[in-house]
């Protein structure tokens, strides 16, 4: 490795030297990614900018909507109370990334620049409607999580931009989320396929009002499953719509076959996985009520 | 590359090291200060055999650079004994016939020693857990879950 290294202390100062490194610099957050890549001499940068010391870029809010500072931990998520209830989903994405070594460390904005295509966190950031916030030396811009991820490891960031947060809107009235994961073992697997939903029901109908579908692992990058949220959307969440949904998914992603899985065994879990997720969504506005 | 001075606060001893920027804590443990007892060996984060806790929470040395850890407090596996008695989870390995090669045994212990810390009364699922991301060879793990639910037991009149 050969690389100069800053800790700024202020937003301000990690723009300023961002924008003097250009291509030349990266921002560090847990580390995870980053210098795996350096280390395998995938990635050579002259200077690393860390984030550890920026103050307030690790505090989670939530009071309506919820805003993750991008230096939050997958830890962090795990046990923050805000997110024991609707919100599970992010609980059940981040806990099972790695093993506690990396959950440490491993940030949420590093899991969302990081763009791989089998991010947990990012499936589940993805099915709560997620907007990243980038701060950079024009400004400030907010955009979609889905329209900043653009394939593996390729996201809308400039080089010089640091992704300051994520925020998605409150969940409300009859809803929940869930998060599920298939893997050849339980612990210190990269996904074969995730999936990530989040239902809310009408309260006097019992319809489906909305319905969000994300995926992992199917496709360049983690993917909301729109032709199975359409498939919801106004009905009556019986078991057979639910079964409906996941051949629907099943058919709109785009798996690829590597030393994982086969594109066609990914497609049959997306299958499996998408009514099963639905269901504790189900289970979880039931258990609520 | 210019090198710089960090202060590092290991074992509860304050460390002066000239070190360049971009070497990892790992690299300084073993190399600079000599406390070779934090293991090498996939430099990826993947096998969990660097394992040290930065304050009091688990981390791969082999992805932490030296300079992160300014203002923390870093423990190896050489900070676990106190005047010359072993730590109960080291005792533990030990009785329990926990170690075979033992070449993962120091980031086992540290895993498990922050495990413990914020879990005194532990179970044998939350144990397994604990040490998933510390991987082991030889022993199959019984041994080593029984040793570390032995330690829990032992640590307990101390809490």
């Amino acid at each position: 490795m050969r690389f100069q290294y800053y800790e700024p202390t202020s937003l301000t100062d990690a723009v300023d030297q961002a924008a003097r490194f250009g291509g030349e610099g990266r921002f560090l957050a847990g580390g995870t990614d980053l210098m795996i890549q350096i280390h395998r001499g995938v990635l050579r940068p002259r200077h690393v900018v860390s984030l550890d010391r920026v103050p307030d870029l690790a505090a989670v809010e939530a009071s309506g909507e919820t805003i993750l500072g991008a230096m939050v931990t997958h830890r962090d998520l795990e046990h923050h109370p805000a997110l024991q209830g609707r919100l599970r989903a992010l609980v059940e994405g981040a806990e099972v990334v790695g093993g506690h070594q990396i959950r440490n460390v491993a940030t949420v904005g590093g899991n969302v620049v990081n763009a791989s295509p089998a991010a947990d966190v990012v499936a589940v950031l993805l099915a709560l409607e997620a907007t990243v916030v980038l701060l950079g030396a024009g400004g400030e811009r907010v955009m979609p999580l889905a329209g900043f991820l653009l394939g593996p490891g390729s996201t809308a960031r400039r080089p010089e931009e640091i992704l300051t947060a994520i925020r998605f809107p409150a969940l409300v009235g009859p809803s929940a989320s869930a998060f599920l994961k298939a893997g050849r073992r339980r612990a210190m697997e990269i996904s074969l396929v995730c999936v990530a939903a989040v239902l809310a029901l009408d309260e006097r109908t019992g319809r489906c009002v909305a319905v969000r579908v994300a995926l992992g692992a199917v496709a360049p990058t983690t993917v909301r499953a729109h032709a199975a949220e359409r498939v919801l959307e106004g009905r009556m969440p019986t078991a057979g719509v639910l079964r409906e949904a996941g051949r629907a998914a099943a058919g709109e992603c785009r798996p690829i076959s590597d030393v994982r899985a086969s594109a066609r065994y990914r497609a049959r879990l997306v299958e499996a996985l998408v009514p099963r997720a639905l269901a504790r969504c189900l289970e979880r506005i039931g258990a609520a009520a | 590359m210019t090198k710089v001075a960090l202060t590092l606060s290991i074992n509860g001893e304050r460390h002066e090291v000239l070190a360049e920027p971009d070497r990892t804590l790992l690299d300084v443990l073993r190399h600079d200060l000599g406390l070779s007892g934090t293991k090498e060996n996939c430099l990826e984060a993947e096998c969990g055999v660097c394992t040290v806790l930065v304050d009091g929470r688990a981390v791969n040395a082999c992805i932490l650079l030296a300079a992160q850890c300014r203002g923390r407090e870093v423990l190896t596996i050489e900070g676990l004994a106190r005047d010359g008695q072993l730590h109960p989870l080291q005792q533990a390995f030990i009785d329990h016939g926990a170690v075979q090669c033992g070449y993962c045994i120091p980031g086992m212990i540290l895993s498990a020693k922050a495990y413990l810390d914020e879990h005194p009364v532990p179970t044998e699922a939350g144990v397994r857990e604990a040490l998933a991301g510390n991987l082991c060879r030889c022993t199959g793990y019984q041994k080593i879950t029984d040793a570390v639910l032995a330690a829990a037991r032992e640590l307990a009149p101390e809490r």
